[in-house]
């Protein structure tokens, strides 16, 4: 293992991005107050400086526009990563990104790829209402063609960010507000990749399985750490990608604990965590002890109020509580 | 009916050795049962009184019908007639014995007590497992595998999930348990298709105490399948990773491996006075030839003329090896377990007697002493398998995959011989190659048993 060095989530993206775009002259960054002020979250701090205004471009307020414009620069060779203020802001992007990137090289028979990034904040960033606090995995999973990534640390959102850039598919990067702050060691160095498709054991355990990804994956740390008082030993898996899903990973440590809660801050109707149940009900049928568990977020829309807020979201004691559920020591 | 035989699938009263009214204790045999195989006896495990006899003599019915109701002592009628009126097929009304007003019947447990669900037919339930009260009990799917696994009875248990589910934890705990009070738990008593109603009277049956943890007790009564196995006792041994591997490989390659034998006889005389002549000269430098290896350097020089014994099947293709590497089967110590291995001499064809000789000798040691490395026992192309020393005459061995051939050998043993028209004394060895017929016709192998006998029989070829 090579040296590392702390930094911040952002710092972390910011990293990657610039890694590439040195190394790679088709990488392009695009979006609204991505140049001039640095990113709207200070993601892209000095990047304009480097690289200039050919190829980190603010744009207006038109996320359908600078998106579709952005697949037409892949379709045709570059390499965009494109920044959505907040995923919630790419609803009005649903066509170019839903509609024409994951489909592209299908429909042309091949003829044209689209090697491109999408990227922002996903799940509620704190007491921003129920129009800007989407957490659009559950929606967006559901489309074939995309890859999803989910990280949780900045070393994971550092080597998945390169990995994405050199994907020639359409990659939907996932960021969480409430990370972005967050510190953490960072192998130093342009060479380190993480494959898609390969989720992480944060923490072993015997008794019960906890999946997740992205932000919540802390919060099962700290669910982990407080059952662990009990006597209930926990293993979590963060899942880093959700498309493609490492559901192979899930089943060995379901084979060993029997039980397992999946912790997704999407809607539960129709969701990765619904999808990770349902294979999972297939796969270890013969080995569950009780029926998967899964915490999600309240299938109401997002409230502004901190306290509903926060029991709205998945949170510690309910992972706790399905857990005891989950393993019958509630 | 009960099933008192593997295959059993009906069973016809021969004839009732008792009356409706007669009073029956727990072992007394009843009526004489004619299954597929034999007529048999059939005992009762409790005692009471005959209260109906269902089926008459001479009358065939499946397994699992009832044939009769006996009442307890201190039962009354008035369940067992609800039992009896409700038809065969179920007994819903009736509810469980235990509760003092129904009738102890013939019929396996869960066939007679279901319940509920009056409309359906026997078999679409015949493996519920039913709780002592007769209520139906909820499993969780990783609880009834490691039941099945480990032979716990359900039944027996009480579960400590949400509607009384029973859990892993229920069937670890019952595990953990099992060693003080073995019967009890496992599955001794019938589940389906026996007549006692009662898991305390398979419990009386003598067990074995698991001393070891290896050892644990067997169950001489029936298993869940409702098999009725009379007063067979075993003792049950954990299977060791090594056997395990030689079972899953020996039935592969006896089933997918269409396996025919060549057996031929090979006159020693002259090798055994070779033998003899060669080790009492070099017994000072440590080195005593054994007749084996002689043999598996004779194999390996017939293998340049027949290359075909040397080789593998690979589906589509055949793979004719380069080297010509044998591997000599070594037996492990009985009192350790047993096992064999297969201890791989390299290049063979192009190593003289003594280093075959030297190398097997090591590589047989280490296999008993400490195991050999993949390495030891990897790239076989042709085996040796040699029961010679002790006595066997002839035997057949089974291909050890991916090789085509192995040769199993007896002993080089003094027999009365015909040589030049003349009976006479002289060694004779008895060698059976058993081929896959996919890669070696038999005249192909009969062709390499005459090159092996020309070098076996002049054994100063085997020097040079």
């Amino acid at each position: 293992m090579s040296a590392t060095q702390e930094i911040e989530f952002r710092d972390a993206i910011r990293d990657a991005m610039s890694e590439e775009m040195r190394r790679d002259k088709r990488v392009m960054l695009i979006g609204e107050e991505v140049a001039e002020y640095n990113g709207a979250y200070k993601v892209s701090r000095g990047m304009l400086d480097e690289f200039g205004p050919r190829r980190v471009i603010d744009t207006p307020i038109s996320e359908s526009g600078f998106a579709g414009m952005a697949i037409g620069a892949a379709m045709l060779g570059l390499r965009p990563v494109v920044e959505f203020m907040s995923w919630s802001f790419s609803l009005v992007a649903a066509d170019p990104i839903l509609n024409n990137a994951p489909k592209m090289l299908f429909m042309s028979g091949g003829q044209f790829g689209c090697p491109i990034v999408f990227r922002g904040n996903d799940g509620a960033g704190g007491q921003l209402g129920s129009t800007h606090s989407w957490c659009v995995e559950g929606l967006f999973s559901n489309v074939p063609g995309i890859k999803i990534v989910i990280p949780s640390t900045p070393a994971d959102a550092k080597a998945l960010m390169k990995t994405a850039i050199r994907d020639d598919d359409p990659v939907f990067f996932m960021e969480s507000e409430r990370l972005l702050g967050m510190k953490g060691d960072v192998p130093v160095g342009d060479d380190v990749l993480l494959k898609f498709g390969q989720a992480c054991v944060r923490r072993t355990g015997t008794d019960c399985t906890l999946a997740s990804w992205g932000r919540p994956v802390h919060f099962c740390m700290e669910a982990a750490e407080e059952l662990a008082k009990e006597g209930i030993s926990c293993e979590v898996i963060d899942l880093r990608t959700i498309r493609p899903l490492d559901i192979g990973s899930i089943e060995r440590s379901v084979r060993k604990t029997s039980n397992l809660v999946i912790v997704d801050q999407s809607w539960s109707f129709g969701s990765p965590g619904s999808e990770v149940a349902a294979q999972i009900h297939q796969r270890c049928f013969d080995d569950l002890d009780n029926h998967v568990h899964r915490v999600h977020t309240e299938d109401v829309p997002a409230p502004y109020a901190f306290n509903l807020e926060q029991e709205y979201l998945p949170n510690t004691r309910k992972i706790c509580e399905a857990v005891r559920s989950a393993t019958y020591n509630a | 009916m009960p099933r008192l035989s593997d295959t059993m699938e009906s069973g016809t009263i021969v004839r009732w050795n008792v009356k409706e009214g007669d009073a029956v204790k727990s072992g007394m045999v009843v009526a004489d049962i004619e299954t597929d195989k034999a007529t048999m006896e059939m005992p009762v495990f409790d005692d009471g009184k005959i209260l109906k006899l269902l089926v008459p003599a001479g009358q065939q019915v499946k397994v699992g019908t009832q044939i009769a109701l006996i009442l307890e002592d201190g039962e009354s009628l008035d369940g067992a007639q609800a039992a009896t009126s409700a038809g065969a097929p179920n007994a819903s009304a009736a509810g469980r014995p235990s509760q003092s007003a129904s009738a102890n019947t013939f019929v396996s447990a869960n066939s007679s007590t279901r319940g509920a669900s009056s409309v359906e037919p026997i078999d679409a339930q015949a493996e519920e497992i039913l709780q002592a009260d007769g209520a139906r009990v909820r499993v969780s799917p990783v609880a009834r595998r490691i039941a099945e696994q480990e032979r716990v009875d359900l039944g027996s248990l009480k579960g400590s999930g949400p509607g009384g589910r029973i859990i892993k934890r229920d069937v670890m705990n019952a595990l953990e348990n099992r060693g003080s009070n073995p019967a009890a738990k496992t599955t001794d008593a019938p589940r389906t298709g026996a007549m006692s109603t009662s898991t305390s009277q398979s419990s009386a049956t003598p067990h074995v105490a698991a001393s070891s943890s290896l050892a644990v007790p067997v169950s001489p009564t029936p298993r869940s399948n409702g098999l009725v196995v009379a007063g067979l006792q075993s003792t049950e041994v954990a299977v060791s990773s090594m056997r395990q591997i030689i079972a899953k490989r020996l039935v592969e390659s006896k089933t997918t491996i269409p396996h025919y034998q060549v057996t031929m006889k090979f006159e020693l005389d002259r090798l055994m006075a070779l033998r003899e002549k060669l080790n009492s000269e070099l017994a000072s430098m440590g080195i005593k030839l054994s007749v084996n290896d002689f043999i598996v350097r004779g194999c390996a020089l017939s293998m340049a003329k027949h290359p075909y014994i040397n080789a593998s099947w690979a589906g589509e293709k055949i793979l004719m090896h380069q080297q010509v590497n044998v591997g000599v089967a070594v037996a492990l110590d009985e009192e350790k377990g047993g096992g064999l291995l297969v201890a791989v001499i390299r290049d063979v064809d192009r190593k003289s007697l003594r280093a075959i000789s030297s190398e097997t000798k090591t590589l047989s040691e280490k296999a008993r002493s400490r195991g050999l490395s993949m390495e030891d026992m990897s790239d076989s192309t042709f085996t040796v398998s040699n029961l010679g020393m002790f006595g066997v005459e002839n035997f057949t061995a089974i291909i050890n995959p991916p090789n085509s051939a192995i040769l199993a050998c007896g002993a080089a043993l003094k027999q009365p011989v015909v040589r030049d028209d003349q009976l006479t004394i002289g060694y004779e060895m008895t060698a059976t190659l058993s081929l896959d017929h996919r890669v070696i016709d038999g005249a192909m192998a009969a062709r390499w048993l005459n090159t092996l006998k020309g070098l076996l029989e002049n054994p100063a070829s085997l020097l040079v």
